[in-house]
């Protein structure tokens, strides 16, 4: 299309899609950039390519049914997604979950923390061309998804949490191998470092690339990561403290530029953070009961089933008419590996969720991009992207 | 967050709403709704300067539900004062579906009210492009309303063109378009031929 520009000069823009599936886009989301020979003049993206109605289907299940389907929102770290709801719900019951299940949600919270910033940061490099890094990233993931394969029996999308409590104990040998994964963790932090910090080709994709203000993100409702890269020091689990983080010695990391540079360091500070907390827990993580006893909110053990008809009676009633959550609306939010995953219940008292909305964080990243990369090459502006972290799972729901 | 509400009832006829329990929310009249959000942002006691979510809600099935069918709820929060949040909900009636919007004041408001709009049909006025955003372009009806069946499927035939979007940005951004994309608007046909539906 044949334009003039503010100045008034002519331009011939091209119109080019990029996207919904192009290999930089890790998902589907589809930029149209108007091209003014390299450089993106102008550009509005389409998200929805991956939307599954979430929201509709959650409403058609009993509570417990919901736990699914949050593995797929964020799925890098599914089990984060599972304890967010969990807690929402049980903080709407007004129920303490015991110290041992706090414990171990923290570890399983962090561990996918790290995930997911490894995931992040190793496809961050894959799109810039590098692949060594994206194997040093890999290498650490990999044990932690064994790890996860042991104790929930599935890799990717493993439902572990249950409203008052888990779906089972960890197993024998656990403490060790997640002391095993947090030093392959740690020896991956520091290959990586050595890949990343001084890397003039990586150094010049990325510095400078992607900025936005705090204050503009803060309007866009970044939260997580991508706005502790432009500065602002806002952290859930510093500032509205759950399962005891505040008692954990561990800092929040900030940025200072809120470039696609800083979002990647950031992520990889934050997992050093992580590790130390991990560290913590599992000094913490004493024998005891993982479910709260209360068969009208978690049903009871299934060996119980078998001798005793209370607990029969609470199994059967629990997974035909489901559990009844006090009827209500809360939002309530948890800090995860992309930022704020909030969720807005409403419950009507029945066994069935009468409505949850989901706020993902991705969402907000995502509807920056295109302020994002206008005025930048179209080759950084794909550098810019995997920074953001965009899970289309938790986008478009 | 009692402060907070005692002002809201008190400058804008804002109500405490009965069923959130565990969260500070309020009801605000619809007409004030504009006001009350740019108060919430701009008062120095106030900074409420993100805006989390936009959760619309639909009443049809709910038990002994009294008052307009439809809800849309606002969570607000303030980076700079940990632990500071508000929501606050408005009431939309299936006569009025209208809602003043909030774009001008939140930039993520611009997306969440799209999402609302796709989801619910509640109309944001004065939105600068209000059109849907999870569900596609061809898409009839508003699949989160409670009357919207879960199994029905529909037939989605062309892709999202986009262009209109992309020009109005670059006049937006100052260009004037002298001479539009040469790319046309695809003919249903086309994209029908050969498909299944036959």
């Amino acid at each position: 299309m044949i334009v003039l520009d503010p100045n008034g000069e002519k331009v011939n823009l091209m119109a080019l899609n990029v996207g919904p599936t192009h290999p930089a886009t890790h998902h589907c989301v589809r930029l149209l950039a108007a091209l003014d020979g390299e450089t993106i003049v102008a550009g509005v993206h389409e998200i929805g390519f991956m939307h599954r109605g979430f929201e509709k289907m959650v409403e058609r299940g009993t509570w417990q049914q919901v736990i699914p389907y949050t593995d797929r929102l964020n799925y890098c770290s599914a089990m984060m997604n599972n304890i967010a709801f969990c807690r929402a719900v049980e903080n709407m019951y007004g129920i303490e979950i015991p110290e041992r299940t706090k414990v171990l949600r923290v570890i399983v919270n962090e561990l996918s923390r790290i995930n997911d910033h490894f995931i992040c940061v190793a496809a961050a490099f894959q799109d810039l061309g590098g692949t060594t890094p994206f194997m040093y990233a890999f290498n650490p993931r990999e044990e932690i998804m064994l790890i996860w394969e042991k104790l929930t029996g599935a890799r990717l999308t493993n439902s572990f949490a249950r409203i008052g409590g888990l779906y089972r104990d960890s197993y024998n040998g656990f403490e060790e191998d997640v002391l095993a994964a947090c030093k392959s963790v740690e020896k991956a932090l520091k290959d990586l470092h050595a890949c990343l910090d001084r890397n003039r080709i990586f150094l010049d994709r990325t510095v400078g690339v992607g900025k936005i203000s705090a204050e503009r993100a803060i309007s866009y409702g970044w939260t997580g990561p991508c706005l502790r890269a432009t500065g602002v020091e806002s952290d859930l689990r510093k500032d509205e403290p759950y399962y005891d983080y505040e008692t954990y010695d561990w800092e929040v990391v900030v940025g200072t530029q809120g470039d696609a540079n800083d979002r990647l360091q950031v992520r990889l500070a934050e997992i050093e953070e992580s590790v130390k907390i991990v560290r913590q827990a599992l000094k913490r993580l004493a024998p005891g009961p993982v479910d709260i006893v209360d068969p009208r909110i978690r049903v009871p053990a299934h060996k119980l089933a078998y001798q005793d008809m209370e607990a029969l009676i609470g199994r059967f009633k629990s997974v035909y008419e489901g559990i009844r959550v006090p009827e209500g609306e809360y939002y309530c939010a948890s800090e995860c590996a992309n930022g704020e995953l909030g969720f807005t219940i409403v419950s009507d008292g029945s066994g069935h969720p009468y409505r949850i909305k989901v706020r993902s964080p991705s969402f907000a990243h995502v509807s920056a991009f295109n302020e994002l990369v206008e005025g930048l090459t179209l080759a950084d502006s794909m550098a810019t992207l995997p920074g953001l972290n965009m899970i289309a799972g938790e986008l478009d729901r | 967050m009692e402060s907070v509400i005692d002002i809201l009832e008190s400058k804008f006829g804002a109500k405490r709403d009965e069923k959130a329990k565990w969260d500070a929310c309020v009801v605000v009249p619809k007409e004030y709704l504009h006001n009350a959000v740019e108060f919430l942002k701009n008062d120095p006691s106030m900074q409420f300067d993100m805006l989390l979510d936009l959760a619309g809600i639909d009443y049809l099935t709910y038990p002994n539900h009294e008052g307009p069918r439809f809800a849309v709820s606002y969570a607000f929060k303030c980076v700079k004062k940990p632990g500071s949040r508000v929501r606050l909900k408005v009431l939309v009636s299936e006569a009025d579906l209208k809602v003043p919007t909030i774009t001008d004041l939140y930039a993520s408001a611009n997306w969440l009210e799209r999402e609302v709009y796709d989801q619910y049909g509640i109309v944001f006025e004065g939105h600068p492009d209000l059109r849907r955003i999870l569900n596609h372009v061809e898409f009839v009806g508003h699949p989160l309303r409670k009357d919207y069946p879960a199994q029905k499927r529909q037939w989605l035939s062309t892709t999202d063109f986009l262009i209109p979007e992309l020009e109005k940005r670059l006049e937006d951004k100052g260009y004037r378009i002298i001479q539009r994309s040469k790319e046309i608007m695809p003919v249903e046909e086309e994209y029908l031929e050969g498909s299944i539906r036959e």
